[in-house]
């Protein structure tokens, strides 16, 4: 699993890269725990090259779900692959989350 | 039988013999009455059996086995003192009976002198073979192979001298001193080798040089014996075997005077032989505290005796360092005070952590100042790759009292210490590794009695169900409760997560479940009496909310089955899609509903977030419910099993009873992910409706 950040104005995009399970979950907790991160009015997650991603993966973005909403900072699911949506649509996480095919609409939120 | 071992018997009747006729022919010649009666024999014949019974003797002797048993040298030694020595005191007895008996009866009679003559020389030869051998044990003691040669011929060219006087032709000095010299000179060389000595501890060589002293004077008395003998004008007997004698009394007497000097020689450095072989031993004991896994205590006790003991300290410490607390565990003649003051002291030389031996304090200033009684320090620290476990500290008055040997010997009782340390510690971890096994498995025994043992049972459906955790404890759970009015709750659920803390939480859902599906007496209406599964829902979130930590979630499926009415409501929370063969439809099909996991939004607006569905089931439906440990299972090339290949079974089974299709699925998910790990724990639910029946008895 490979984290890597883009930072334009307002906006902070995070590239994952492989499979987010327990041990790399914790990875992308740290960056996400960041307090400068909720200063940005945007943080776009490309999903493009995410495998997998595991309960423990899932429960990254759940707990910091209200801490962004509370900062007004929009998450946004990009570039999603069929089965990790699958994931998120089954837990239910697909009505809470914005969830957009391509980085061009996840900019134009 | 060999020719040798022939031989090696006749030895003991020919030395008899011989000895006979040699006592025969002296008697002849001492005694002239019975000589002009039988004539007096010719001097070869003396000559022979002379040389006969020391040959004869010399075998026996060789053909015993090896005097020395193991590496009792002093008990050799001792037997030779006892034995031959014993012959020495009867020679010196016979002599002195005889000088009486000649006292009393002054006469002319010289027969019973000739007796006593002939027992002394054949005393005195048994004496000179039993201590040759002796010897020759002595020298053989780990010999090379060059040595046993040696010591061959060594014995050849002593025989061949016991032939010099039987030939008539006698050898001119010339010739036969050379040769005697070469040969004693053989025997001095071989007087060299003298290993033994250094097996003796220093009450052994002390008694060994006793013992040598002893058998030296048994040596001088029959040579003295002897040497006055020869000018008694009474001795009528051809002179004995000389060469053979003098050189084998030589090489014996030489023998025994090298061994005595060379052990008395070895006295002064016994003590020092000791001190290794104490070393050696505090080494082994050492060593045999690490195998019995005593405490760590009694290791470092056992280090600092064992130092003091070795290096024979007057002073000493032992500091252990433990999670950054250093204590002064032994001590040792030294005032708390002293040490503070020289640990400091060596602090600020920044000596404090490595190897040091000083043996000339009062040079130093520092150490000057301190006014100690001491001269001589060493220190040295415990010491493994990873940590630092203490300093021992040891103490000489005496100036240059450490020596390099000491510190060698002290960083091996260190590093043992330290190794025996850290096997206890290992131990130690491994036992609570061990509990906590253990202690795992209790949890898993408890959490298996969480899961329903019995399933329920009616004539309107039946019920298999299968459980497997990827750990001793798992997260996945479900539950079945009977409601009144021939309904049956169903719950289904995963938390996130592995393990214990997964484990706790499936057992809280369970309160939950059981707490919240309760006959509520305040309902107005029936519907109301137990709540609908999506208000169940929103009632476990909010329960949910003050125990479950941020990032954990659980995905929970309720479903109220009505066989009363053939139909069923149910809610899904974020778990697994339900699949459901439809017999009227023919048809195998996903519920795909929306709906929330618990534990996702911890406020009032989960509950729009959760929808009930209803559906009327009929007869020989099979709905099947599961965890994502089934559907994401993993195969060798890392593919999911998924929801297609379940859907698939279900195609292919459902007109099976519902064990049946359960083995079927679990037989597939097993053929899938052959060789992989479980990953995640599994639970399958296969429920098959049948045609309704009346209750029985109504």
């Amino acid at each position: 699993m490979k984290v890597t950040q883009q930072a334009s104005d307002n906006i902070l995009t995070l590239i994952l890269d492989g499979e987010l399970d327990a041990s790399s979950s914790v990875l992308l907790d740290t960056e996400l725990a960041k307090p400068e991160i909720l200063n940005y009015q945007k943080v776009l997650i490309d999903c493009q090259r995410l495998n997998y991603i595991s309960s423990a993966g899932l429960g990254v973005f759940i707990s910091h779900l209200q801490s962004f909403q509370d900062a007004g900072v929009k998450l946004v699911f990009f570039n999603m692959q069929e089965k990790v949506h699958n994931v998120f649509e089954i837990l239910g996480l697909d009505a809470l989350m914005t969830i957009v095919p391509s980085a061009a609409e996840a900019t134009a939120i | 039988m060999t020719i040798r071992q022939k031989l090696e018997t006749a030895f003991l009747p020919l030395m008899l013999l011989s000895w006979m006729v040699l006592l025969v022919s002296t008697l002849l010649h001492a005694s002239p009455a019975a000589a002009s009666r039988f004539g007096i024999p010719p001097n070869w014949i003396t000559l022979t059996a002379q040389a006969v019974f020391v040959a004869a003797v010399f075998g026996y002797q060789r053909a015993q086995p090896n005097l020395l048993r193991g590496t009792d040298f002093v008990g050799l030694l001792r037997r030779l003192v006892l034995g031959p020595g014993l012959l020495a005191t009867v020679c010196v007895g016979l002599h002195l009976l005889e000088r009486v008996v000649q006292f009393k009866h002054a006469a002319t009679d010289r027969t019973f002198f000739a007796i006593v003559y002939t027992v002394n020389l054949g005393l005195f030869v048994i004496f000179l073979a039993f201590t040759n051998y002796a010897w020759r044990s002595l020298v053989l003691f780990r010999a090379s192979e060059r040595l046993q040669r040696e010591w061959l011929w060594f014995e050849v060219l002593l025989g061949v001298t016991l032939l010099f006087r039987l030939i008539s032709w006698q050898f001119p000095l010339y010739f036969t001193l050379p040769v005697l010299g070469a040969l004693a000179f053989f025997g001095v060389y071989l007087s060299g080798n003298q290993k033994w000595v250094a097996y003796l501890n220093r009450r052994q060589k002390l008694e060994a040089v006793l013992l040598q002293g002893a058998i030296l004077m048994s040596m001088t008395i029959f040579v003295a014996y002897f040497l006055r003998i020869e000018q008694d004008p009474r001795l009528v007997a051809p002179a004995s075997q000389h060469a053979f004698l003098v050189l084998t009394v030589f090489f014996a007497t030489f023998y025994a005077v090298m061994g005595l000097l060379v052990t008395l020689f070895n006295l002064p450095t016994a003590g020092v032989f000791e001190q290794k072989r104490e070393e050696i031993l505090s080494l082994q004991r050492l060593t045999q505290l690490i195998q019995r896994g005593q405490t760590e205590e009694e290791v470092y006790a056992m280090l600092f005796d064992s130092a003091v003991q070795t290096v024979e300290a007057d002073a000493a410490w032992l500091d252990i360092l433990e999670e950054d607390t250093l204590t002064t565990y032994q001590r040792h003649n030294i005032a708390e005070a002293d040490s503070v003051a020289i640990r400091r002291l060596l602090a600020d030389y920044n000596l404090g952590q490595i190897e040091y031996l000083n043996n000339d304090l009062n040079n130093s200033s520092g150490f000057r100042a301190l006014g100690l009684e001491f001269e001589a320090l060493i220190v040295m620290p415990l010491r493994s790759t990873k940590r630092n476990y203490g300093t021992l500290y040891l103490l000489k008055r005496q100036r240059q009292g450490f020596d390099r040997e000491n510190m060698s010997i002290l960083q091996t009782f260190t590093s043992q210490t330290v190794l025996s340390i850290e096997n206890l510690q290992l131990m130690a971890r491994s036992i609570q590794n061990e509990r906590v096994q253990e202690e795992l498995k209790i949890a898993s025994s408890v959490q298996d009695s969480l899961i329903p043992k019995n399933l329920p049972t009616d004539n309107w459906f039946e019920i298999s169900s299968h459980a497997l955790a990827a750990k001793e404890v798992g997260g996945d759970f479900y539950d079945f409760l009977h409601l009144p009015g021939r309904r049956l709750a169903i719950l289904i659920g995963d938390v996130s997560g592995k393990g214990v803390t997964a484990a706790f939480h499936m057992a809280q859902m369970k309160g939950i479940f059981h707490a919240l599906m309760q006959e509520n007496p305040l309902a107005r209406s029936e519907r109301e009496k137990f709540p609908v599964p999506s208000k169940f829902m929103s009632m476990a979130n909010t329960a949910l909310v003050h125990c479950l930590e941020k990032s954990s979630f659980i995905t929970a499926s309720l479903y109220i089955i009505d066989y009363e009415h053939g139909g069923f409501v149910f809610a899904r929370a974020g778990h697994c899609h339900t699949l459901y063969y439809h017999s009227i439809k023919e048809e195998v099909s996903y519920f795909r509903t929306a709906g929330l996991g618990l534990g996702i939004i911890r406020n009032e607006s989960y509950e729009r977030h959760i929808k009930n569905q209803f559906y009327d089931y009929n007869p020989g439906d099979v709905m099947v419910i599961y965890t994502d440990g089934i559907v994401e299972a993993r195969a060798a090339d890392q593919s999911e099993y998924g929801e297609e290949r379940l859907k698939q079974m279900l195609e292919r089974t459902y007109y099976l009873s519902a064990d049946e299709i359960k083995t079927q699925i679990l037989d597939d998910l097993a053929e899938f992910s052959r060789g992989q790990p479980i990953h995640d724990d599994q639970t399958l639910l296969v429920i098959k409706f049948r045609a309704s029946q009346p209750e029985p008895g109504i």
